[in-house]
């Protein structure tokens, strides 16, 4: 699981009102290198829920992001887009857990997959 | 449309159900892999065609190509969805091939953990693990925020659902605004004004199809039609795709009884070998007009 997909996965346990973000519980964290693309990039810093990311990475290992969402000018720094890129793309959790912070329900990540299927009394 | 059609069982049966829906395909997408390939859907083919055993694969792909030109998804590099979801997806087939045709971000989910893994291998087989994500997660209750994709997918998983109106729902809630939602599905035909129902008969057929192959109570075309209205979503199309498939459940047979096939499903399991049985109740479906091959598309206002 990437943290781009991470940056989408919320829990809908019913009378949960805010199931986003899950935190990261990493028990096998596997880089994996991806081509850069700066289109792709630019298009997703404005659609990414920053702090997220950036709390996300810093479970996985990778500590290198700005905690607060930097302005948008920084998208012309080469540092910068190298960094996000990593974050975003190249950080996989292999082995772990997303886990609703309220009540602890983990969600398990195996070979990657989270499995986000509740069960009956949650739904 | 009563409400017994949209919750066609109780929370405990849809579980058991969703259970069965995960077990079903855990055993049997892997015989279908071997002998089918990665789309697990049926092929599109001019009406009345006759067709060989070699063009199935690239009539799946028309399927897909036939879907998205019904639905008039822009292709243009401004307006073409950058984020897509796809609803029951299987190994995966739609996730790659509309990620690697739009160069999109594509997340799929699926009830069927192996399924899951194994749309993750092909995806990285095929160099797109950048680009697809897949989770193992409810189409009822879908892991994502609100607003979120630009292309809402669901190719031939809605028969799956036991609750129409929540699945409906779902793809609204999770579509962007302006985004297109794509439904491709097995309905029974719509009902005539003075219909309550379908007939005995007609429900017996389905009924043999719906323990086999895990499906809750059949919905109509115009059911989904009227679900979709409700939901005030816009520019509603659909259509009878039935005369378009005509070929495929009969070759789906001819290739179970193949070498191959039979000792394919022998190797198996009970639940794989099940639902072969009752394919030719899905070619009786379509020969008598209950069953129908649907796509139903509308847009998510702005």
């Amino acid at each position: 699981m990437r943290l781009l997909t991470h940056n989408m996965l919320s829990s809908n346990i019913k009378g949960v009102i805010n199931g986003f973000p899950l935190l990261i519980e990493a028990e096998r964290v596997v880089e994996k290198q991806v081509d850069f693309n700066l289109d792709f990039l630019k298009n997703m810093f404005s659609k990414i829920d920053w702090k997220a990311l950036a709390d996300a990475s810093k479970t996985m290992g990778y500590d290198e992001l700005p905690d607060e969402v930097p302005d948008p000018s920084v998208l012309d720094s080469q540092e910068f887009l190298q960094k996000f890129h990593h974050a975003l793309l190249e950080l996989h959790l292999e082995e772990g857990a997303l886990v609703y912070p309220e009540t602890g329900r983990r969600f398990p990540v195996n070979k990657g997959i989270p499995n986000m299927f509740l069960h009956e009394d949650e739904v | 449309m009563s409400t017994t059609v949209a919750v066609a069982v109780d929370e405990h049966q849809q579980q058991q159900l969703k259970k069965g829906i995960a077990e079903f395909y855990d055993e049997s997408s892997g015989i279908w892999e071997n002998i089918w390939g990665e789309h697990m859907h049926h092929g599109f083919y001019d009406t009345d065609a006759v067709v060989e055993l070699s063009d199935h694969r690239s009539a799946q792909i028309r399927m897909v190509e036939e879907a998205l030109l019904f639905a008039s998804v822009p292709d243009d590099s401004e307006k073409k969805p950058r984020t897509i979801v796809d609803v029951g997806c299987g190994i995966g087939g739609s996730s790659r091939y509309l990620a690697k045709k739009y160069g999109a971000e594509c997340h799929g989910i699926t009830l069927s953990p192996v399924q899951a893994e194994r749309a993750q291998a092909l995806a990285a087989a095929q160099g797109l693990a950048d680009k697809v994500s897949f989770q193992v997660a409810d189409a009822l209750n879908q892991p994502f925020p609100d607003g979120k994709f630009d292309l809402v997918w669901s190719m031939e998983s809605g028969e799956h659902m036991p609750d129409k109106l929540k699945f409906v729902s779902e793809l609204a809630r999770v579509a962007a605004p302006g985004a297109t939602i794509i439904i491709v599905t097995w309905c029974h035909r719509d009902l005539s004004p003075t219909e309550e129902s379908l007939r005995p008969e007609e429900e017996k057929i389905l009924n043999k199809i719906c323990s086999s192959f895990y499906l809750p109570a059949w919905c109509s075309t115009a059911d989904y039609v009227k679900l979709l209205e409700s939901l005030s979503l816009e520019d509603i199309k659909a259509a009878d795709w039935s005369g378009n498939v005509a070929p495929f459940w009969p070759a789906v047979i001819k290739t179970a009884l193949s070498w191959k096939g039979i000792t394919s499903l022998l190797r198996s399991g009970w639940k794989t070998i099940r639902g072969a049985m009752v394919m030719p109740s899905m070619i009786e479906g379509f020969k008598k007009d209950v069953i129908k091959f649907s796509i139903i598309t509308c847009r998510k206002p702005e």
